[in-house]
């Protein structure tokens, strides 16, 4: 095999890998803001729903957290058809993505919102604040600044995470490594490469979610 | 060419899933010793020790486990080593396994007051005993849960193995599953039978939770 | 206190027993190296041979550890007239040519089609099998030529001669979807997740068999008439010697001719020789 290193078909295919790059990152945004629904909606359902709503979260909760990623891919993307629902391959990499943060999101943001203390609410009920209003300011607004870190770690894991849908071949930078490694056969200096790349690629995630903490909850707290 | 999915194939899966238990406890045996030096180069009293552990855990929290697992099986074809699935398997999830466990008890090693810290010195300990007397009895109690949960995790990682050929749970359904045609059965069947490994080991980390306290967030 | 303490101490022979046990077994899979000639191969007693498994009829497995297959058909009379014993490696696609390469196994019998492109990586013995690479899809699917595939979804196993004739005919436009094997691809074919399939003409009558309402049909040849060789490592040309020998006594002698008409249901094609 190739002691020297033959970095010269990486560089030549590096639209395929910007490409790639570009796609990882919109499947990405994509299943991290509706995984923040899916978190958002689901936390509410657990801490004020009626109980069997209550139960049926925790099973998808348990479900999900229990079993791996990648089989829960396969389930979909090859499970799914026999049922009847048919997802392409990028459809179902962001259904499997959103279902998998969401279970983590629902018990990041229901912790966030238990932290509220009951004295809080009670103030902005004396306030006469409306229920909406109590909802967006005391306790959704509050929990998420408090869960922020432990959500946002979460959303990175889910980044890099996305490196497993190529395995159902949905089209992101693994598929454009792999594809590129099964033609010049140059697999270690790819995937050095492309490791690089999500290196960067968690730091510049990381980076845009410092930016939005101080953008969203900074100004907050001095308004 | 396509069989029935019957009794045989179930084996087949089920008889699979001491390769995914081998694999986890050999990862986690390994990553946990890794992990412990890692955590106590963290806190060492060097800096240079401290910014190399710290740049070891970034680079294995920050990149996919996927592209581990292929940088140790390409890498050890091109340097001519042994390219087996389960030890290309072993050494990524070990040295993964060390970034997180050591993220985690470097956390419970922190979270002691440092009134204790303080006490230790004073009693004229130097820095290994202080560890091994005073700090790290306290910081295990807490570092149970997390630990046992991180379990969990590594015990799902496995399934990735699968990509490099290791014929663990996940390969076994697929292989199962490639002679059958049946994928909804067979990936429920191997989803259960993680669920079963899984769930009790969650279901203890959030005992020990509720009992020894957890990492402070 | 003390009971906290014990959650650290057993770990540590665990450990140590872990890692002796890994370093035990990257020692002891470096072993079965390299065999280089026949010589090295008389010696070692055993001749390792890169089989796939998950392939029909090539190589598959009914019963887990029992395989079976037109490849290892050929292996064990390989290994009989070499007169050393069999062991049969599964390999996938990813792992096939590095396991060759760092000398996992000594041949690959993988029905590895023969191009000038792998010729550079691996050294071919002359052909021992005979597939036809065909595009697959359904009936109501109308697709008379290349040009047809804009807009479609075409599956092929990566890496594969599939892959490399239908990206060659491919017009822009087409979504080509790689999976790990051609297992991966034809499961999408039969979940409906593709337009069409580029497989042998083995698979695709499996498909055909296995689904019969969708009737799927043969739309246009990629490659007919493709060949597959014994692939070893370059520069072998002792043990290459060998193989070819053996593919032309098989040949000659009747049993390559029993194992097609078992495996592929037709009697041996022409099989050139180069």
């Amino acid at each position: 095999m190739h002691y020297t290193f033959q970095f010269g078909d990486v560089w030549a295919a590096w639209p395929d890998l910007l490409w790639g790059t570009w796609l990882t990152i919109q499947l990405s945004a994509s299943a991290m803001a509706l995984g923040l629904v899916v978190a958002i909606a689901g936390a509410l359902g657990k801490t004020m729903g009626p109980r069997p709503l209550r139960w049926a979260i925790d099973a998808y909760i348990e479900a999900i957290r229990n079993t791996p990623f990648l089989v829960q891919i396969f389930l979909i993307f090859f499970g799914l058809p026999s049922i009847g629902l048919r997802l392409d391959s990028n459809q179902a990499a962001l259904v499997a993505m959103v279902v998998n943060v969401g279970a983590y999101g629902i018990e990041i943001v229901r912790a966030g919102i238990d932290n509220i203390q009951r004295g809080q609410i009670e103030a902005g009920i004396a306030l006469g604040l409306r229920p909406l209003q109590i909802f967006r300011h005391i306790i959704l607004f509050p929990a998420l600044q408090t869960i922020y870190p432990a959500l946002t770690s979460q959303f990175i894991l889910l980044m890099l995470g996305s490196s497993v849908v190529s395995t159902i071949s949905a089209q992101e930078l693994t598929g454009a490594a792999n594809d590129l490694q099964s033609r010049t056969f140059r697999s270690f200096e790819i995937y050095i490469v492309v490791t690089a790349i999500y290196l960067a690629l968690s730091m510049a995630f990381s980076g845009t979610f410092a930016a939005i903490h101080r953008a969203v909850f900074v100004r907050e707290e001095r308004g | 060419m396509i069989r029935q999915f019957g009794p045989s194939e179930a084996l087949f899966i089920v008889t699979a899933v001491r390769w995914t238990v081998a694999l986890t406890l050999i990862a986690f045996a390994g990553g946990g010793i890794v992990g412990l030096g890692v955590a106590l180069a963290r806190t060492a009293p060097a800096a240079w020790v401290r910014v190399a552990a710290t740049g070891y855990i970034q680079l294995f929290q920050g990149t996919p486990l996927l592209m581990q697992l292929f940088l140790v099986f390409f890498g050890a074809a091109m340097f001519g080593g042994s390219v087996d699935p389960l030890v290309a398997a072993a050494v990524a999830l070990t040295l993964n396994g060390a970034a997180f466990l050591g993220e985690i008890w470097r956390g419970c090693i922190e979270a002691i007051p440092k009134g204790q810290w303080e006490a230790a010195t004073a009693l004229a300990l130097r820095f290994p005993a202080r560890m091994r007397t005073v700090v790290l009895p306290q910081a295990a109690r807490i570092a149970v849960a997390p630990t046992v949960g991180y379990l969990v995790q590594l015990l799902k990682a496995t399934s990735l193995a699968s990509i490099i050929g290791f014929v663990e749970l996940t390969r076994a359904g697929q292989i199962m599953n490639n002679a059958t045609f049946r994928p909804f059965l067979v990936f429920g069947l191997v989803a259960v039978i993680y669920f079963i490994l899984c769930w009790p080991l969650s279901w203890f980390s959030r005992r020990l939770e509720a009992r020894f306290g957890s990492v402070p967030p | 206190m003390s009971s906290a303490r014990s959650f650290l101490l057993p770990r540590r022979p665990l450990g140590l027993l872990g890692a002796l046990g890994a370093a035990g077994a990257l020692i002891g899979t470096t072993r079965s190296a390299q065999a280089q000639s026949i010589d090295d191969i008389l010696n070692k007693k055993k001749l390792q041979i890169g089989v796939e498994i998950d392939f029909p009829p090539f190589g598959l497995a009914p019963a887990g550890n029992q395989y079976e297959g037109y490849d290892i058909d050929v292996s064990k009379l390989m290994a009989k007239y070499m007169g050393v014993d069999l062991e049969l490696v599964p390999v996938t696609a990813p792992n096939r040519i590095p396991y060759l390469l760092t000398g996992k196994i000594d041949v690959l019998s993988a029905c590895f089609s023969i191009t000038p492109e792998r010729a550079r990586q691996v050294a071919f013995s002359i052909p021992y099998a005979s597939i036809d690479i065909e595009l697959l899809a359904p009936k109501a699917t109308k697709i008379t030529g290349a040009d047809d595939m804009k807009g479609m979804k075409v599956g092929v196993a990566r890496a594969t001669i599939q892959d490399t004739a239908v990206t060659a005919i491919a017009p822009p436009g087409t979504r080509i979807m790689r999976f790990d094997d051609d297992a991966g691809a034809t499961q999408a074919m039969l979940s409906g997740q593709i337009d069409a399939l580029g497989a042998n003409n083995m698979t695709a009558k499996t498909i055909m068999d296995m689904n019969p309402s969708a009737q799927y049909e043969v739309k246009m040849m990629l490659r007919g008439s493709s060949r597959a060789g014994i692939a070893l490592r370059r520069g072998q040309t002792d043990l290459l010697q060998w193989v070819n020998t053996f593919v032309y006594f098989i040949k000659n002698n009747g049993e390559l001719d029993t194992i097609c008409r078992k495996w592929l249901g037709t009697p041996l094609p022409e099989l050139p020789v180069f």
